[in-house]
């Protein structure tokens, strides 16, 4: 049963604070906290070591920023989904936070319910931002080529591309008829602002590629 | 202004200044201590009250303390979003603004239209600071007060100064009426805070006009210097 739980890593230079979230999160049957530091310099062995789905952070981690860490974190093999948690509400915070690539920001002056269903939310593959910051989340989707608009069947379709498969192969892998696959891939094409296989290929590849994140887990 | 207008009129805006600083303390001080304390007591007594499950009286109690702590926090929040200077030093003014009206956004859930030339210019600090307050008093007035469901922020350089217009479509209200009720508020300020507001002007020689009706909404123009 246990392999089912959210697996998660506790940031936050505040003992006192990660000694409570601790146990709350603990409490949730979906959860476990794998590891909890109140060293920032720590969270990057941390994740190599105990490869946590979701990275919880506090904003301000002694002389470092949450913000600093998550562009590393999004560059390792299976990269966790990062949720910053500040006090600040401010467009500065909001902003900087967004545009580092984490999936989502919960609030110390809000219930910790809250960051707990946060918690659940970036893990279902959604971004956890007020709906204030929209401008610039749609910024980010569309400084990313548009990765945000693209459908199921494309995403599918691009992993496979990505993967080196040619459109005979993929439409036999999704059973669809070649046509069908070209179209899918003009389109990924056009959304991601790339001219051809290899680009799309090497877009996969890049590190905070899914504007939305990476796919629902569940 | 002769050599001692000066001399009170730079003092004045040290002041502005001094004003922030001493914000910032208060702000920090308060994340570094009742924010964090209040946020870890809330998330034991939430596990409490989950595992007093088979004792309902108790849970009940527990819970209450919860709903108690979490609305502190809340008052916190708000505290926080009024108070906290938005890093005058290190940022640009248009970056300020936009921050602002995003925090306004994300704290009322109403949108605010913000039109903004791309480049504001060199700004001076006092006329950074006005600028971010008058913005924050007028857009809270328009959401607490003139009950507004949209508020448009326009903010333009010409030359030497800067023009700030912020509009809402609220319920408006009698303006000679209420500037006259706030002409001479001492310390504790006016409802509307627009004594505030026409002082931070008055320090820059600025200029200020406020049209409203009530029934129509309200526009308040702004013209500050940006450098002195």
């Amino acid at each position: 049963m246990s392999r089912d739980k959210i697996r998660i890593l506790l940031c936050d230079d505040h003992a006192i604070v990660l000694e409570g979230l601790r146990a709350l999160v603990d409490g949730e049957e979906d959860m476990e906290v794998v590891g909890a530091t109140t060293k920032g310099e720590d969270v990057l062995a941390m994740v190599s070591e105990l490869t946590p789905e979701v990275v919880v952070l506090d904003y301000e981690l002694g002389g470092i920023r949450a913000t600093e860490l998550i562009e590393p974190l999004r560059a390792m093999p299976d990269a966790p989904r990062v949720l910053v948690l500040t006090a600040y509400h401010d467009g500065e915070t909001i902003r900087s936070v967004l545009e580092a690539g984490a999936e989502g920001l919960a609030l110390k002056t809000a219930s910790p319910q809250q960051t707990i269903a946060a918690i659940r939310q970036v893990v279902d593959g959604q971004l956890v931002f007020p709906q204030a910051a929209r401008r610039w989340r749609e910024a980010r989707g569309a400084a990313r080529g548009g990765a945000s608009e693209l459908t199921g069947r494309e995403r599918e379709v691009w992993s496979l591309l990505a993967e080196g498969l040619t459109n005979v192969q993929i439409a036999a892998r999704l059973t669809l008829s070649e046509n069908t696959v070209k179209f899918h891939v003009q389109h990924l094409f056009q959304k991601l602002g790339v001219k051809n296989r290899t680009e799309a290929a090497l877009r996969h590849a890049s590190p905070g590629r899914a504007t939305n994140g990476p796919p629902p887990r569940r | 202004m002769n050599t001692d207008e000066h001399k009170v009129a730079d003092a004045s805006l040290r002041l502005f200044a001094a004003g922030e600083r001493e914000l910032q303390r208060i702000v920090l001080d308060m994340h570094d201590g009742p924010v964090q304390d209040v946020f870890a007591a809330v998330s034991h007594l939430q596990l409490l009250q989950r595992e007093l499950a088979d004792r309902p009286a108790e849970a009940r109690r527990a819970g209450q303390a919860v709903q108690l702590l979490e609305r502190a926090l809340s008052e916190v929040r708000t505290l926080i979003g009024v108070f906290r200077p938005p890093g005058f030093e290190r940022r640009a003014l248009g970056a300020i603004l936009e921050g602002l009206c995003v925090q306004h956004e994300a704290m009322t859930d109403q949108p605010v239209e913000l039109t903004m030339d791309a480049d504001l210019g060199d700004c001076e600090l006092p006329t950074q600071i006005a600028l971010y307050r008058i913005l924050h008093e007028a857009l809270a007035n328009g959401h607490r007060h003139a009950r507004a469901t949209r508020q448009t922020v326009s903010v333009e350089r010409h030359g030497a100064e800067i023009f700030l217009t912020v509009t809402d479509n609220g319920r408006g209200f009698d303006t000679p009426r209420v500037l006259a009720a706030e002409a001479d508020v001492g310390v504790e300020g006016g409802h509307f805070g627009l004594r505030g507001i026409q002082d931070r002007v008055a320090m820059l020689s600025g200029s200020f006009s406020l049209d409203s009706t009530p029934g129509q909404g309200t526009v308040l123009r702004i013209t500050v210097p940006a450098v002195r």
